[in-house]
């Protein structure tokens, strides 16, 4: 009778309550699964690999604890350095590279010209292609007697003249350029993308304004157009070097494990691959995840600082 | 004025001119390696631009003579494929649902968590990664193998933000009148969110299996037996024991390459409108 007399009190209270827990319950089921593998697979285990880093870790036998000994042994192998090398010089040069091709196609396929979507279409597909494909194909392409030489060749090149003979993948003073060409060419259809959404966001009535004030195309593009895509830049260079400093498949797959010719193909990555893989120094593996992990964060940094912090969020 | 008209019509031209020109650098390295797989080996280094005759001794190769066989590695894609969209699909639009539209507490500090995971490079969690998998027996050539990268990639932050910014955009209106209706949550998602959030669930369909379909990297290190490599590892794999056997690999490359091109020809603008979409929102 007093319990009744209690509910009848509060009926709206009590239901809510229960209403609420039931939210609050579904809720945290509905992310249990996801934020569990979070938990674990991708935060949790950043603690794990500070902490395998500070051993001799092999994958069998004891481990022995080295404290930072495997980041300064990193630091004095010169295969290392060549891959440190090799990864942000194919950074340095894919990333405005391609930025500047997905620029160049987005403001070509902006214009109000017929087959705009077909060339959209067209210029995305090689950034849909696996990268084991295409490296594949690109291989055979710029073998001694491929197509890419032939083409030359039809110019009026002398290949038998060339300082590199025409082995462009095979010396090892041109292999990592050439990677470079072909990741350009199959990343620029993605940042063509991200540039077009900026363009697409972009209010017509700046440039109607612009032109009335008797402002050339030129004038347009270099005084309106490039700063309202500073969104757009941030982004793609951003994205662009993260997915530079982590090149891996290009490099496996043209140069091998060992990154041939003469290591010229060795990144960062690759070294990890090697040192885990090959010479099973898991240990040594994880200083050298977190040695890239720390480069890439401070490089991410340097850039939203150079940018503005009203970039990261998209505002202009 | 006519000058200036006849300015505007030569610049379309260049401009149509350069589109072209690169319309065909976007397309004839994959003319190439379809044209070089129906040549003899004979024949590739002579760089015509068709085959003399059509010769599909390369693709009888690739489907007869490689082990693992062709039928093995198409499985192995498909399979991983396609376990790990309906994984995203699953896990991304539940969590998505729920971080969008219910009320829970540490609702947003565990969203932004969501969020931080995608500044982890893959790269620095291999080691860690590999370990733990070893740890658990998952990494040993038995099936428990394609768990392992199930487990890994399971769920996509991605994903999850994209869910959950559709759902947002969902009319509220909707999911009230229901649960007027006494509909519980789960019925409201089920009945309600799911049916109109199509457009989203083939967006994180595709972007998923073509990530699947493509991904080296994992694979080359998860799946060390041959019977279960993956088609881009099969591809890396042979590339060392076909050395200039240019038909076969090329052969291996169409095919691979054409499930990518049948999904790309039959949704493209759905894809293009759907990449132009996300890249909006990030």
């Amino acid at each position: 009778m007093t319990i009744q007399a209690l509910e009848a009190h509060k009926p709206v209270s009590k239901t809510r309550r229960v209403r609420n827990l039931k939210e609050y319950l579904t809720g945290w089921s509905f992310i249990a699964v996801p934020m569990t593998l979070f938990a674990v697979l991708s935060i949790g285990i950043l603690f794990y690999a500070v902490y395998i880093s500070r051993y001799d870790w092999g994958l069998l036998g004891a481990r022995k604890y080295l404290g930072w000994q495997n980041f300064s042994d990193s630091l004095k192998d010169p295969v290392f350095l060549r891959a440190i090398r090799n990864s942000l010089l194919y950074a340095a040069l894919v990333v405005p590279l391609q930025s500047a091709m997905g620029l160049t196609l987005a403001l070509l396929v902006n214009s109000k010209i017929k087959g705009s979507n077909f060339f959209r279409a067209t210029f995305y597909f090689p950034s849909m292609a696996s990268s084991a494909a295409i490296t594949t194909l690109f291989i055979l392409l710029m073998t001694p007697d491929g197509l890419f030489n032939k083409i030359l060749h039809y110019f009026g090149v002398n290949i038998s003249n060339l300082f590199n003979q025409g082995q462009w993948l095979s010396d090892s003073r041109t292999a990592l350029y050439s990677v470079i060409g072909l990741n350009a060419w199959t990343t620029s259809g993605t940042m063509m993308l991200f540039y077009l959404a900026n363009l697409q966001g972009i209010d017509g009535s700046y440039e109607e304004v612009a032109k009335t004030d008797g402002a050339n195309r030129w004038q347009i593009l270099r005084y309106i157009t490039l700063p309202l895509l500073k969104p757009a830049h941030f982004f793609v260079i951003t994205t662009g070097m993260i997915g530079a400093l982590q090149l891996y498949d290009q490099a496996i797959l043209a140069g091998g494990a060992d990154g041939s010719p003469n290591y010229s193909l060795m990144t960062m990555v690759l070294y990890i691959y090697n040192a885990c893989f090959r010479q099973f120094k898991f240990g040594y593996g994880a200083a050298i995840g977190l040695e890239l992990f720390v480069l890439i964060f401070s490089l991410t940094l340097a850039q939203r600082f150079l940018f503005g912090a009203r970039a990261w969020k998209g505002d202009n | 004025m006519e000058g200036r008209q006849l300015k505007v019509i030569f610049g379309k031209y260049i401009l149509l001119a350069i589109l072209v020109l690169y319309s065909f650098v976007s397309f004839i390295p994959f003319f190439w390696s379809i044209s070089t797989s129906f040549k003899t080996e004979s024949e590739v280094f002579f760089n015509h631009i068709l085959p003399e005759h059509l010769n599909t001794s390369a693709y009888v190769q690739i489907a007869t003579k490689i082990t693992p066989t062709l039928y093995t590695l198409f499985f192995n894609s498909l399979f991983i494929a396609v376990t790990i969209v309906i994984l995203h699909l699953i896990l991304g639009s539940t969590a998505g649902y729920a971080f969008a539209r219910l009320r829970f507490p540490g609702r947003d500090v565990l969203f932004y968590m969501v969020l931080a995971t995608m500044m982890i490079p893959d790269q620095l969690r291999v080691v860690p990664v590999y370990i733990l998998l070893v740890k658990m027996g998952l990494i040993s050539g038995h099936p428990s193998n394609f768990l392992a990268i199930f487990l890994l990639k399971a769920v996509g932050a991605l994903d999850i933000f994209l869910f959950r910014q559709y759902f947002l955009n969902i009319p509220k209106e909707l999911e009230d009148s229901a649960r007027i209706d006494g509909a519980s949550p789960i019925q409201v998602f089920t009945k309600i969110m799911l049916p109109n959030a199509l457009p989203i669930i083939a967006t994180v369909s595709i972007l998923t299996f073509q990530g699947s379909w493509n991904d080296l990297f994992w694979p080359s290190i998860i799946l060390q037996a041959p019977n279960h490599w993956t088609l881009p590892f099969g591809i890396l794999e042979f590339q060392g024991q076909f050395q200039t056997d240019w038909p076969p690999m090329m052969a291996l490359v169409v095919l691979s390459t054409l499930p990518i091109l049948l999904i790309y020809l039959f949704a493209q603008k759905f894809i293009i409108n759907m990449q132009l979409g996300s890249a909006v929102k990030q």
